[in-house]
């Protein structure tokens, strides 16, 4: 089958793009590693504070009269991003699988999912419209115009280094709002695509800007008293202790989505045949980076015989997974994204096999496609006999790496589940619309997925977490970051 | 090898809807007096194409088994895009039918495997596979004049 064509050839410079110019940084430079080939493929500036302070001085300067812009003329902007966005769908998308490892449709799948919030917040018009009540005392009248705030600080990850900041971005600009965003400087490419289109788009200098770096970048955000908000999307340890504490102290308002151990139940009466797909998805999709992976399989009942047929069919399902260069149509798993996470992955497998986890599929030496360098390469892997006390039944893995339960009953299954200091994806997969009712109504989980491996909201709902999971009050997406990204004036009006 | 993700299937069917499109052109270009027929059937392939590549790129999302919905043998449905040198007229007529059979079979099997996944695509895929359908009508009418 195809191999598609490189969309980046040679190595390719990544610059700021600081009140609508391109500027190089005087920070350091590092190389950006294509996961798969083990080629540089790009160099990132790792971008100072001065830099940040400037953009930031940017967005605040273009803010006064970004705000006055029509919300019509303001959707435009983003009517025309969108169009561009589909014009150069597959470029992007190629670039996403360049720098981040992940497959195609996968890629595919993130820019879809990047332009529906595009198109969303498209609609801002009425969006962002406010409410009024006639008379709330005598000759009283009482109104809510929700208004935006000023600059906003957007941190992505590594994991959809496209996407993730799709999910605040729209919706920031289109509500008034100038923004900063920092791309992860190991995967800065599709963001400064998006850029390079959003600047074709036609918003005013200032109003997008974009700083590559790394904590010098995060801690100038978090410093800066012209910042009124960030969102983040990363690791718990640095969402609670860095972003969320540090915003509560410099009252910035903020939205923290961090980390996940996501449990997949699995009931006797489930749909074997389209469940198991689904869970292949879930596992091992996006070679397990992601907040909605799932982690743990969790299946309910003492049959041994339905236990034993399903983790046939899984383990047989999952050891003919394909993987190479995600460019290669026939992949169905890339790399992860560098050595140290693989190294990380490779740790965690060793401390199950060292707490007494049964290995069921062993993903250490996997077969990769096309000849490549197994620097980023792990196989999907399936532990059995785990328990929550288990590291790796406790602990984020954030790689291909399944570690089955078994419980004896729904109710004992949710009780795993809610023991867990995460919150943010847990399905069930059933047949059986009490079960699936019980579960989606007891468990603690910001996104619950009833016979969907992947609990990942759309567009205009919001992307929801729980626990440690997640660290705010609004979440992104539709109308809550409307929401986050305006704050409510109300007027009560008299004329005497 | 099978195919199992969407990306393949739909360059399948992209490799298809080509292939089969050049074998009109040759039959159009061979046979004047079906000339219009045949090279609307080419052009008909090309929005094939389109149709299915939009509602693809429009669907497709991180969210599901987009690298694990299918399992076709690509095998079962090659075409060879050509037409033998010296074939007589009734015969050209009659490859170009098993030719749309076995694009049809993909269709259909192609739907049916991808049913849970993405109600676009196999809905699309079935589009296709109706119009192809009359496509055979037209041809075998052809055998009896």
């Amino acid at each position: 089958m195809a191999v598609l064509e490189e969309p980046i050839k040679g190595i390719k410079e990544v610059k700021n793009y600081i009140n609508g110019e391109w500027v190089d940084s005087k920070g350091k430079i590092v190389d950006v590693v294509n996961p798969a080939t083990g080629k540089v493929m790009g160099k990132c500036p790792i971008s100072t504070k001065e830099e940040i302070n400037a953009a930031v001085e940017a967005a605040k300067e273009a803010f006064p009269d970004w705000r006055r812009t029509t919300p019509l003329a303001r959707s435009r902007c983003l009517f025309r991003l969108k169009e561009l966005l589909e014009e150069n769908f597959e470029e992007v998308s190629r670039i996403q699988t360049m720098e981040h490892g992940k497959c195609i449709d996968e890629s595919r799948g993130e820019t879809r999912r990047g332009i529906e919030n595009v198109e969303v917040a498209c609609g801002i018009p009425t969006l962002m419209q406010g409410y009024y009540s006639e008379d709330i005392a005598s000759g009283i009248d009482e109104w809510v115009i929700p208004t935006p705030l000023g600059v906003f600080g957007i941190i992505g990850p590594y994991n959809f280094p496209f996407m993730i900041p799709l999910w605040s971005a729209p919706y920031a600009v289109a509500t008034g709002n100038c923004i900063v965003i920092k791309p992860s400087s190991e995967v800065p490419f599709s963001q400064m695509r998006l850029t390079e289109l959003a600047e074709e788009a036609g918003f005013p200098p200032g109003v997008w800007n974009v700083v590559n770096g790394g904590r010098t970048v995060v801690d100038g955000m978090l410093e800066h008293k012209d910042i009124v908000g960030i969102t983040f999307v990363g690791s718990t340890p640095t969402g609670k202790d860095v972003i969320y504490k540090k915003c509560g102290e410099t009252g910035k308002r903020v939205i923290a989505q961090c980390g996940a151990k996501n449990f997949m139940v699995i009931m006797p009466d489930c749909n074997v045949k389209a469940t198991v797909p689904a869970l292949m998805t879930s596992f091992f999709g996006n070679t397990g980076q992601r907040c909605l992976a799932g982690a743990n399989l969790l299946i309910v009942g003492e049959d041994d015989k339905f236990y034993n047929s399903f983790m046939e069919e899984v383990t047989n399902m999952s050891s003919k997974i394909k993987i190479g260069y995600g460019l290669d149509e026939s992949i169905q798993m890339g790399p992860v994204r560098d050595k140290e996470k693989r190294d990380n992955i490779m740790g965690y497998i060793e401390i199950g096999i060292k707490e007494g986890a049964k290995l069921r599929l062993d993903g250490r030496k996997p077969k990769v496609e096309g000849g490549l360098p197994d620097t980023c390469f792990v196989g999907p892997t399936i532990f059995e006999n785990v328990t929550a006390n288990m590291k790796i039944g406790s602990e984020e893995i954030f790689g291909p790496v399944m570690s089955v339960f078994r419980t004896k009953t729904l109710n004992e299954a949710v009780q795993i589940c809610n023991a867990s200091p995460f919150g943010n994806g847990h399905a069930i997969f059933t047949q059986n619309g009490r079960s699936a009712r019980d579960f989606q109504y007891n468990v603690v989980s910001g996104n619950v997925g009833i016979n969907i491996g992947i609990v990942a909201p759309v567009a205009f709902f919001p992307f929801s977490g729980m626990k440690d999971s997640f660290f705010g009050v609004l979440h992104t997406q539709g109308q809550e970051a409307v929401r986050f990204f305006t704050e409510s004036k109300v007027i009560i009006q008299r004329w005497f | 090898m099978g195919i199992s993700t969407c990306s393949e299937a739909i360059s399948l069917s992209r490799e298809l809807e080509n292939n089969s499109a050049k074998v009109y052109q040759e039959l159009s270009n061979r046979y004047e007096q079906e000339k219009e027929l045949f090279l609307a059937f080419a052009k008909e392939n090309e929005k094939y194409v389109k149709q299915i590549e939009r509602t693809y790129y429009g669907v497709i999302t991180d969210a599901i088994e987009g690298c694990f919905a299918f399992n076709l043998n690509p095998e079962d449905f090659q075409i060879k895009g050509t037409l033998p040198k010296d074939d007589s007229y009734s015969n050209a007529v009659k490859e170009a039918l098993a030719m749309e059979e076995k694009i049809i079979d993909f269709y259909h099997v192609a739907a049916e495997q991808s049913r849970h996944l993405m109600a676009d695509v196999p809905r699309s895929f079935m589009l296709v596979a109706k119009k192809r359908s009359e496509r055979l009508t037209k041809l075998k009418s052809l055998l009896e004049k």
